[in-house]
Formats: structure tokens, sequence, C-alpha cells
């Protein structure tokens, strides 16, 4: 923020970033050879819809167009609206390549449609240990983190997330500042 | 729509840019005047204002928490209002802030601490109560738009010279009670009297300027929570509520945290016939007003 930005108090939203969604991919042998994590075929995006009524409209446009790119890669597409009020697209899709190309493809639309600051999260959701794993890349972030949530109300497995941490460094952009680690308890993932 | 068309108020940021331009003109005249006449001990003075606003700047958060007698809530005591504002930190990019409640029936909220890293949002247990959650949405907001614009450590600067004013009336008045200051020459008025008398008209001039500045600086939170939470309308009734949920209550509620008033989004002493000129926040008629001017660029009219 410029130094007349902070004098006029008029700090702008951070607009979304999705360059470094693909680093899952090339972390997933890691992920499944060394961690035992195999991608559960599932995704969401997570996003504020706007009470405008030209959000609505490219919501909807941005819906069309993933019917026709899901027919394309046979991948399951679905919305809902959580208890926050924010909305969900929520993906299906046995590959994790085509999970991360429309995760990527809905932020870049809504970018282009001037709705990049919108974008809060996506979820990768991965199996194959006692609980399930979700890395979660934020959009203001440009990074991913691991939340594992326990199943017991909010609470999370830190011990395990720190672990995951760790091991994933070196491969996938992991955000460094743990107070920004967002849990998204409730997910439709 | 473009999202650059909103986002920004040509003509706040000229009055945001006038006022402290004011200020800052106001403060050098001061300055040069109290150096030309009291070249000894103003340095001495100077350094003791300086360690105040400094020592007020870095407590700010405890002072503030502790007068209005909030209490830090963690993420397991109050876990809806956690996974809220960590959702709203995560839009707008900021640092997730402390959280704490007040104990009262007033709905309302404040933002302080010097930095988004230091930051604290306190909200009273009325407003989590009687407003609805997306209206409580927008108060947040509000109040995490304050931490963004960094409007403790702007507030602070803008006063730091009205609070040397403020300490010179107080020094001169003693000085002439004690009949202290010697004459320059024997025909000039004592030099007391002259620092007494600007002081008094810095301090004067600052105090409505720095008003001013308040009152911008909450318009430009009004519109940054707007951003965040994409439905200023939100807002709009949410601060419809509040007012009209605090002209329904006792006072004697109210005067309980009435010295917080400054730090609220709504002040507590809406009944009072303070001029607007001497108030810390626009009148909320003009508020929902620059609102909905905001709901209609963002291509949504109320």
């Amino acid at each position: 923020m410029g130094l007349r930005d902070l004098l006029l108090g008029r700090r702008k939203l951070k607009e979304a970033s999705t360059d470094q969604l693909f680093a899952l991919s090339t972390a997933r042998v890691t992920l499944e050879t060394e961690l035992g994590l195999r991608p559960a075929g599932r995704a969401g995006i997570c996003f504020k819809p706007l009470s405008a009524g030209e959000f609505a409209r490219a919501a909807g446009e941005l819906a069309e167009l993933l019917t026709v790119a899901a027919r394309d890669s046979d991948s399951r597409v679905t919305q809902s609206t959580d208890e926050h009020g924010f909305q969900w697209i929520v993906v299906d899709d046995p590959e994790l390549e085509d999970l991360i190309t429309t995760v990527h493809l809905v932020g870049t639309d809504l970018a282009a449609r001037g709705f990049g600051a919108q974008l809060l999260a996506a979820v990768f959701r991965f199996e194959g240990r006692e609980r399930p794993v979700y890395w979660i890349y934020g959009y203001k972030r440009a990074a991913f983190w691991p939340f594992v949530p326990t199943g017991r109300g909010q609470e999370r497995d830190n011990a395990e997330e720190l672990k995951l941490k760790a091991q994933l460094e070196g491969e996938l952009p992991v955000e460094q500042d743990l107070t920004r680690w967002l849990g998204l308890f409730g997910a439709p993932v | 729509m473009k999202r650059s068309a909103f986002g920004r108020d040509a003509g706040l940021s000229v009055r945001m840019l006038l006022t402290s331009g004011l200020l800052g003109l106001l403060y050098v005249v001061f300055a040069v005047v109290l150096f030309s006449i009291l070249n000894v001990g103003l340095v001495a003075m100077l350094v003791i204002v300086g360690g105040l606003a400094l020592f007020q700047y870095f407590t700010s958060d405890k002072l503030a928490l502790a007068s209005a007698r909030a209490k830090v809530v963690s993420a397991e005591e109050a876990p809806e209002l956690h996974a809220m504002v960590e959702r709203l930190c995560a839009l707008a990019d900021l640092p997730k802030p402390r959280l704490a409640i007040i104990d009262t029936d007033v709905p309302n909220a404040f933002a302080t601490g010097r930095s988004p890293k230091h930051a604290a949002v306190a909200v009273t247990r009325g407003l989590w109560e009687r407003l609805e959650r997306r209206e409580v949405e927008g108060v947040i907001a509000h109040e995490l738009s304050h931490v963004g614009n960094r409007d403790v450590l702007v507030m602070t600067l803008a006063s730091f010279f009205a609070m040397l004013a403020g300490v010179l009336v107080r020094f001169g008045m003693y000085g002439g009670l004690l009949g202290g200051g010697r004459n320059r020459d024997s025909n000039g008025p004592p030099i007391w009297l002259i620092v007494l008398v600007v002081s008094i008209v810095t301090y004067a001039i600052s105090f409505v300027l720095i008003r001013a500045l308040s009152r911008y600086r909450e318009f430009a939170a009004d519109r940054g929570a707007a951003l965040i939470t994409g439905a200023p309308e939100n807002l709009m009734s949410a601060l419809q509520k509040i007012t009209g949920e605090m002209a329904r209550i006792p006072q004697r509620d109210l005067r309980q945290v009435e010295s917080m008033n400054a730090f609220f989004i709504v002040p507590t002493n809406i009944r009072s016939r303070a001029a607007g000129l001497l108030q810390t926040h626009p009148p909320t008629e003009k508020r929902l007003a620059a609102l909905a001017e905001i709901a209609r660029e963002m291509g949504r009219p109320v």
C-alpha cells in the first residue's frame, strides 16, 4: 500500500493470483509415494458473491462455461452456498490434473470479468490417512497450506499440518505466515 | 462492469488531502511561533509529548480494550465470530486480529491497534445478538478497513501537535497563575500569554480539523466494507439498526461505554446536540447516502 493510499484511506482489495496452482500437480508424486496421500477426486472453489446484478450474470455465464468444460473432461460440477453466505463450485473428477485445470479456469474467468478479488480459496481433498487432508490454495496469498480437521467441532490437527508443511515445502509454495492458514470447516469438499 | 470504477471517491480524497494539508500547515505555523519565542525548553517538551504519543501508539490496543471492558475471546469460545472474521481477513488479505467481546446490550463495535499485526476488533454482545449475520459481517468489514487503512497510526500522527498544544495550554495557565515568565522587554505582553494564546488557537483549530479527518476516515472505512463484503446494503441496514436500537435503549447503559465513542462504528451520544463540525462520525444519514451511491456504482441501486 502506497503512502498516498494510506493517507487517503483507500486500501483496495487484492486481486486473485492463480499462478501457483499448478505447483500442486508437481507435488503430487511426493504426496502419493512418500506421504501416502492420494487425490480424492474432489476440489472446491470458494468465493464471496457480490450482491450486484452484474455479478449474478457473470456467475451464470461461468456456470455455463463450466458445464461445457466439464463435458469435455468428464468431470461433474455442482454449486452450493455455505452457512457463511460464500458460494462454492465443487468439481468431481478422478484426475488431479483436470481438477486443477477447472479450478484454474474458474479463477482466470472470474478475474477476466473483473471479479478476481471475490475469490477466497480453492480446496483440494486428499485421502489415504486416518483423516482426510486438505490442501487449501489462498488466491490472495498465491500459496498453499494444509488443513486437517479432526472432526470434533472446529478443531484442527496442527501437529499434522506442520509436519505436512515441512515435508512439502521444497515442492509446493507453502504459506509461511501461520496466522494466514485459514481453516474452512464444513467445506462441501 | 469494471471493478476499478468503485473503490475510490475523488471528492473524499480531495477533502482528506485538504484537511491533512491544513492540519500540517497549522502545525508548521505553531512550531515556528513556538521555536521563535521559546527556543529553550521546547526540545524537552517535544521529547515528552513525543514519548506520550509513542506510549499511546504502542498501548492503544490494550488501553482501548481495557477501557471498554472488552474480553478477548479464543476460537473455542466464539467459533462463529472467529470463522467469519477469518474469511473476511483472507478476502482483505489482512492477518487475523485478536477478537474481543464487550458484555453490553448496546450493538456496537470498534477496532484498535497500531498495525494490522497488532490489531484487535471488539464487538458487543448486543451487536452479535440483535443483528443478522450478514449485517455483523458488514460491521466487521468496516472495522477491518480501519485496520487496513492504519487509522490508529494516521490519527496519532494527526493529533501529535494538538497534544503538544494541549500540554502548553495547561503549562501556560500555570505560568500565568504562578506569575512566572519574564518579559522580553517591558512593553510587550508576557511570553507565557503569547504561548497560551497560540496554543489555545492551535488546539481549537486542530480539534476541528482532526474531527473532520476522523469523519472522512469513517466514510473511507464504509467504502472499504462495501468492497470487502461486496454488499453495501448489509452495512446500511446494520447502521440503521445500530442507530435505531441505541435510540431505544436507556441512556444509562450507553454512558458506560461513552468514553469509547471515537472508536465505535456509531458513536453512542447520538442524541447530543453537538454541532456536526465537532463530531467524530458523520451523521448516519450521510453515511447511508454515501453507501447508496457506492451500491449504485456497483450496479445495485438500493
